[in-house]
């Protein structure tokens, strides 16, 4: 085990000078604060070299502090160069949310379907929360409130043939459960447009 | 305590697992110091600050709103007890830290200012400060590899510890605790909240006093 440390060591202080000679080199004050996240990445390859479990306990801790360094230069690095955003969208103007809500928001609402029912309907209205909050609304407003329509029919017809024909129990159960379903969806989806919009 | 001199008796042991939270006569002195520091920032006031024009005798007094240093003097506290921790703490890791911590609160302190020559010198000081993380993390997994702990309890008067890992180590809270002589240039001094600068003097001192403690111990 001593040996591959070694020899792990070695590729590591290999990588640090690396990281230290671009230091010299690089002038570009973005850019270095780039290459300082590299630094602190080999200080936690050190760190894992030792691969023991007191070692794994201690990776977290060591990326922690390390994040939050390389945030609060960020952070300075905006003040100091003066580009901050002119305006403010939301809180959750956030890369990441324009790029992944419609495979996230699909995958909970096609489980959401396998559930059925009330926790189907809430699975799949968190999904739809979720792409309406990050992608807005405009048009599928009108399509919600469509939906939870048809779904209130559905609903009351389940009632119905319940009440008025017991032998067809299953198929009321199903139309029951799917209604409920959409309503749950249609429900939580509205939540997803209350963001203040002139519309809602 | 340790049998070692520059540790003196010692006054209290807490045997927490393997990490041993102690204080010697050296470290509750320490530890004393930074209690007071902390209060003092909590409680004291921004300073009236005074512009004098050179050459002349006309000056501008300004006056400095609680609100302003707001920030400031949560980052001077957390700086303490930061430091506080890293008086305290009887294991290399939780040493390293903290002084990492206390590294990111001394950049607060600097950065609360809008002066742009001042930013500048913080982002500078930011760099050498993460940069100094690989020195201290590879410090301690030097010590972690070669002796299989980590607590100064266990290392004390051994002697075990390579001398590669105390020079990492040193170097690596050179890097953390160097802020006085970036802000010596940073003309922060005449900045405002410039009382809470003092607390990154005072905390580099009191980590400097303590990874003295820790090299001549383990």
């Amino acid at each position: 085990m001593i040996e591959t440390f070694h020899i792990g060591l070695y590729a590591a202080a290999l990588c640090i000078i690396i990281a230290f000679f671009s230091f010299i080199k690089e002038s570009d004050d973005l850019h270095r604060l780039i290459l300082t996240d590299l630094a602190a990445i080999m200080a936690l390859f050190l760190i894992a070299l030792v691969g023991t479990d007191l070692a794994e306990a201690l990776i977290l801790p060591g990326l922690v502090v390390a994040i939050s360094k390389l945030m609060a230069l960020s952070e300075v690095y905006i003040m100091k160069e003066g580009i901050r955003h002119n305006k403010e969208n939301s809180v959750l103007d956030i890369e990441v949310l324009k790029s992944a809500p419609a495979i996230l928001a699909a995958i909970l609402v096609i489980y959401g379907i396998i559930l059925s029912g009330f926790p189907g309907g809430a699975v799949a209205g968190v999904g739809i929360i979720f792409y309406l909050i990050c992608k807005g609304h405009k048009e599928r407003f009108e399509l919600i409130e469509t939906a939870s329509g048809y779904a209130w029919v559905g609903w009351m017809l389940a009632f119905f043939i319940m009440i008025i024909i017991p032998s067809q129990w299953f198929l009321a159960m199903m139309l029951a459960g799917g209604a409920i379903l959409l309503k749950v969806t249609a429900k939580l989806s509205l939540i997803g447009t209350m963001r203040g919009d002139n519309n809602v | 305590m340790f049998d070692l001199s520059i540790e003196g008796p010692e006054l209290f042991v807490l045997p927490f697992g393997d990490i041993v939270p102690y204080f010697s006569t050296y470290t509750a002195a320490l530890a004393g110091f930074v209690l007071v520091f902390i209060t003092i920032a909590a409680i004291s006031l921004p300073e009236k600050q005074v512009d004098i024009v050179f050459g002349g005798d006309a000056y501008v007094a300004k006056d400095i709103e609680p609100a302003d240093t707001r920030f400031t003097r949560f980052m001077a506290v957390a700086c303490g007890f930061a430091t506080f921790g890293a008086v305290v703490t009887g294991d290399v890791f939780n040493f390293t830290l903290f002084a990492v911590m206390v590294g990111i609160c001394n950049l607060g302190i600097v950065a609360a200012s809008r002066n742009r020559h001042v930013l500048n010198a913080a982002f500078q000081y930011g760099l050498v400060a993460l940069v100094a993380s690989v020195p201290l993390f590879g410090s301690a997994a030097i010590i972690l590899a070669t002796t299989g702990t980590l607590s100064i309890w266990t290392l004390a008067g051994l002697g075990a510890v390579p001398l590669l890992a105390k020079i990492l180590l040193i170097l690596g809270v050179m890097g953390e605790g160097i802020a006085p002589l970036y802000i010596g240039k940073a003309e922060i001094i005449r900045a405002q909240g410039a009382p809470f600068v003092l607390m990154i003097h005072f905390s580099s001192l009191m980590i400097f006093l303590r990874v003295i403690e820790i090299v001549m111990v383990i």
